[in-house]
């Protein structure tokens, strides 16, 4: 009896611990620490979510619009609420856990997600960011918020350190097989060929970063591809129009830097994705090659970055695949990019 | 597997269960199981590491104990030491002494020292520094004949290897921990419920206290030219809290651990910082490892039986080894040294026996002066940065930090010094035992809820891990 007493009281006490902590540090510590849980709340109320790493942003100072990809492509759709989800690092199994917590009543009726295909290679897999977006995402999970709380104090995430995780990258890159057609065994044997030249050129420091970036063969035990899956499988039993937009990649670039045999790697990647998620039903804007090298605006570094013509393209590449959804709410933005699009419903 | 972890979570209460189903022959089986589950959850491969030296001290201890030769003993004692503190050597002190010993004075040209590195990637195993002294202990306590050798291999694995304080201590001696290990222990709820509470209490001043202030001290420490000298003071003191919460809450934690289980461990701590001397201070602070110095290295040197000369070269030795002892890199040298030198001005001018009014205050403030200025060497990644950390700090100069001091830290903060006050060697259980069951029932509440809401996010492992 005693016994039974003292579970009851103490199953009341966490009961009562959780209401307190959900109406006083909570919110605050969601707004320093999970801030787009709180985006959450918008999304829940909208028709379209867009889905993305920073490539949404206008990182280019130079640009007169600050405005996002989501933002343009929300012009071509004026009559429906688009807002986006977008995390710096971040990746589909970032935005698999947002998504989850939209609520089953809410209005979303398209789901728009950009498909970063570097985002699939042991760089970013094994990236020493994404200690701290496994930490965020132990918020995202729908439970009580005092036991989500704990569960971040108690590590109860992939937690690697950074030495850990570079441990696991270049063992990816020592021992992950590439296609027959490439010229070495690996991607650390790629990089150290003595063709390459000096070290100490940036230029071939940069061929280095595009084979490490992209020298891989996506397949479904990709991590990013079982997130995409996930994402395909929430999309249908909610019943939201799912699109995957493969964003631009400087393929020009790499083909200067390190030739046909990366591209061609690349491309292949490209239409794996598109080909799979297709026979899923879902619609894919496949835009690996939509861009010329000039609109992409790291210059050290391959990234998804781009000015703001190449925001506005791939845009409305989206805006127009989604007219399959949508096609009495598109009307033509007041700008134009002065590109062909190369996507068209 | 750390303490506080999910894993350990889940893992605990499944082992004490079933040590308490299990009929008492089985009891210490399933505690070396976990033991090494426990340790084996780091990495498999340091299993490996641990079951050699196990069987090393194993095979040398039964021979010290069945011989009478005395040249063969003494040649059987060296080989475990040679054995064990070369293991510790190999993987804790080999980067370090090719980089700061062979290539600093020239001994090996740097590229030797490059091929080393490329060929050696020894990473530290983790608690090799706390299993290794308490084999230690062991056989040369056999040798000694202090205590018989024990005859089953896989009872002295479990001696070496207890999963509450494999990694990081208390280390046990032979003589104390063994016997317990193999005792009957029945449920006993008032047991129970002890080791419970000084588990809470320790996850509350390592998850509360330390895991909230190692990012302040953090920021100070990775870039103490742009901190004020005010905050490189109090990025001092929050080291010096951060580090005493941290080891204190884990030796709590696994006191509480071993207590469940009817184990008692050596308490390690004992305020510490109400200490009025550096003698006093060591004799507070991780007790376990001062008094394993004192027993196997202080008085083999020949203790107080010297001249002055000899006996302070002695105290010099013990404390420079304890600083090694606590890492491979010259701050920790000087942070054993710096207490070293202080213990023989303390004996040597009688400071410990001044007496007039507010003596006991000067002391005090004397020794902590001391304690948290050599904290600095213990921190700082170089001898140079902790002197310019130092001359900064004396300096008064401004800087550009922006340190956030939340009123929640500084609440905890103050409650735990609170707790030292009023707890000795931090027995909440006993101070539990002396309330009234709403006070106490109000106490597990809110440590709960802070523990829960409040807890340092930052991935801090425990300090003492890397030692």
């Amino acid at each position: 009896m005693k016994a039974a007493f003292k579970i009851s009281l103490f199953a009341l006490l966490l009961i009562g611990m959780n209401e307190c902590y959900q109406r006083t540090a909570y919110p605050m510590y969601v707004a320093a620490h999970a801030d787009q849980l709180l985006q959450v709340e918008k999304v829940k109320n909208c028709d379209i979510v867009y889905t993305s790493a920073s490539s949404n942003f206008s990182p280019d100072e130079w640009n007169e619009s600050k405005k996002k990809m989501s933002q343009f492509m929300a012009e071509a759709y004026p009559d429906m609420l688009v807002e986006a989800f977008n995390i710096p690092a971040s990746h589909a199994g970032t935005h698999l856990q947002l998504l989850r917590r939209i609520p089953a009543e809410s209005q979303v009726q398209t789901v728009v997600c950009a498909v970063n295909l570097r985002s699939m290679g042991a760089d970013w897999i094994n990236s020493e960011l994404e200690t701290a977006l496994n930490q965020q995402a132990v918020m995202y999970a729908d439970r009580p918020p005092l036991l989500n709380r704990l569960l971040v104090s108690l590590n109860a995430y992939d937690h690697k350190s950074v030495e850990e995780r570079h441990l696991l990258r270049d063992e990816a890159w020592n021992n992950t097989p590439l296609p027959d057609y490439a010229p070495e065994a690996n991607v650390s044997a790629w990089c150290a060929a003595p063709k390459w030249g000096d070290w100490r050129d940036p230029k071939r420091q940069l061929a280095d970063q595009f084979i490490k970036q992209y020298a891989f063969v996506v397949d479904e035990n990709n991590p990013r591809v079982q997130d995409f899956d996930q994402i395909a499988i929430l999309a249908q039993r909610r019943g939201w129009n799912l699109v995957f937009s493969i964003l631009p990649e400087n393929v020009q670039l790499a083909d200067t830097l390190v030739g046909k045999l990366l591209t061609r790697m690349m491309r292949e990647n490209a239409n794996w994705l598109e080909q799979r998620y297709k026979a899923m039903g879902v619609l894919v804007v496949n835009q690996l090659e939509a861009l010329p090298s000039g609109h992409f605006v790291d210059k050290d570094f391959p990234t998804e970055h781009y000015d703001e013509a190449g925001r506005k393209h791939i845009a409305m590449n989206n805006a127009m695949a989604l007219r399959k959804f949508h096609p009495t709410k598109y009307r033509n933005p007041t700008w134009s990019t002065n590109m062909n699009f190369s996507h068209s419903p | 597997m750390v303490f506080n972890s999910l894993t350990f979570l889940l893992f605990f209460p499944s082992v004490a269960l079933v040590y308490f189903v299990l009929p008492h022959r089985w009891r210490w089986v399933l505690l070396l199981l976990a033991s090494y589950a426990f340790y084996g959850a780091w990495k498999v491969e340091y299993l490996g590491l641990i079951m050699m030296s196990t069987l090393v001290d194993y095979s040398v201890s039964r021979f010290l104990d069945q011989s009478q030769d005395e040249l063969k003993r003494k040649l059987a004692l060296g080989a475990s030491i040679v054995t064990n503190l070369g293991l510790l050597f190999f993987f804790k002190y080999a980067n370090w002494f090719v980089d700061d010993v062979l290539v600093a004075t020239s001994l090996v040209p740097e590229g030797w020292a490059y091929q080393w590195h490329q060929h050696w990637q020894v990473l530290l195993p983790v608690g090799i520094s706390f299993y290794t002294f308490q084999t230690l202990s062991y056989t040369i306590d056999v040798y000694f004949r202090k205590v018989k050798s024990e005859s089953n291999l896989l009872k002295f694995g479990l001696y070496v290897s207890f999963f509450p304080q494999l990694v990081a201590g208390p280390i046990e001696r032979f003589s104390r921990l063994h016997h317990q290990l193999f005792e009957r222990h029945p449920w006993d709820w008032q047991r129970v419920r002890a080791g419970l509470q000084i588990m809470l209490f320790g996850f509350f001043i390592k998850m509360c206290v330390a895991d909230n202030l190692a990012p302040i001290v953090d920021q100070v420490f990775a870039a103490p030219e742009q901190a004020s000298s005010e905050q490189l003071f109090w990025g001092m003191f929050s080291f010096g809290l951060q580090i005493y919460s941290d080891f204190h809450g884990y030796s709590l934690i696994a006191i509480g651990t071993a207590r469940v289980l009817g184990i008692r461990l050596i308490d390690n701590f004992n305020s510490p910082y109400f200490s009025t001397s550096i003698k006093d201070f060591w004799s507070r602070w991780h007790i376990s490892l001062s008094t394993w110095f004192r027993d196997y290295v202080y008085i083999p040197l020949g203790g107080n039986q010297h001249r002055v000369w000899k006996w302070s070269l002695n105290i010099l030795i013990v404390f420079a080894v304890s600083g090694l002892w606590h890492g491979a890199n010259w701050t920790f040298v000087i942070w054993g040294c710096l207490h070293g030198l202080a213990y023989l001005v303390e004996s040597f001018t009688g400071f410990r026996h001044m007496r007039f009014i507010g003596s006991k205050w000067l002391q005090w403030l004397m020794t902590m002066s001391v304690v948290f200025i050599a904290w600095v060497f213990f921190r700082a990644p170089t001898a140079s940065v902790a002197a310019n950390y130092l001359q900064r700090m004396s300096d008064g100069v401004d800087g550009s930090l922006s340190i956030d001091w939340d009123p929640m830290i500084i609440s905890f903060v103050g409650l735990f010094l609170l707790s030292d006050v009023v707890m000795r060697h931090g027995r909440f259980n006993e101070w539990c035992d002396q309330r009234h069951f709403l006070v106490r029932w109000s106490a597990y509440a809110f440590l709960i809820y802070a523990i829960a809401g409040f807890a340092g996010t930052v991935n801090h492992p425990f300090i003492y891990f890397q030692f």
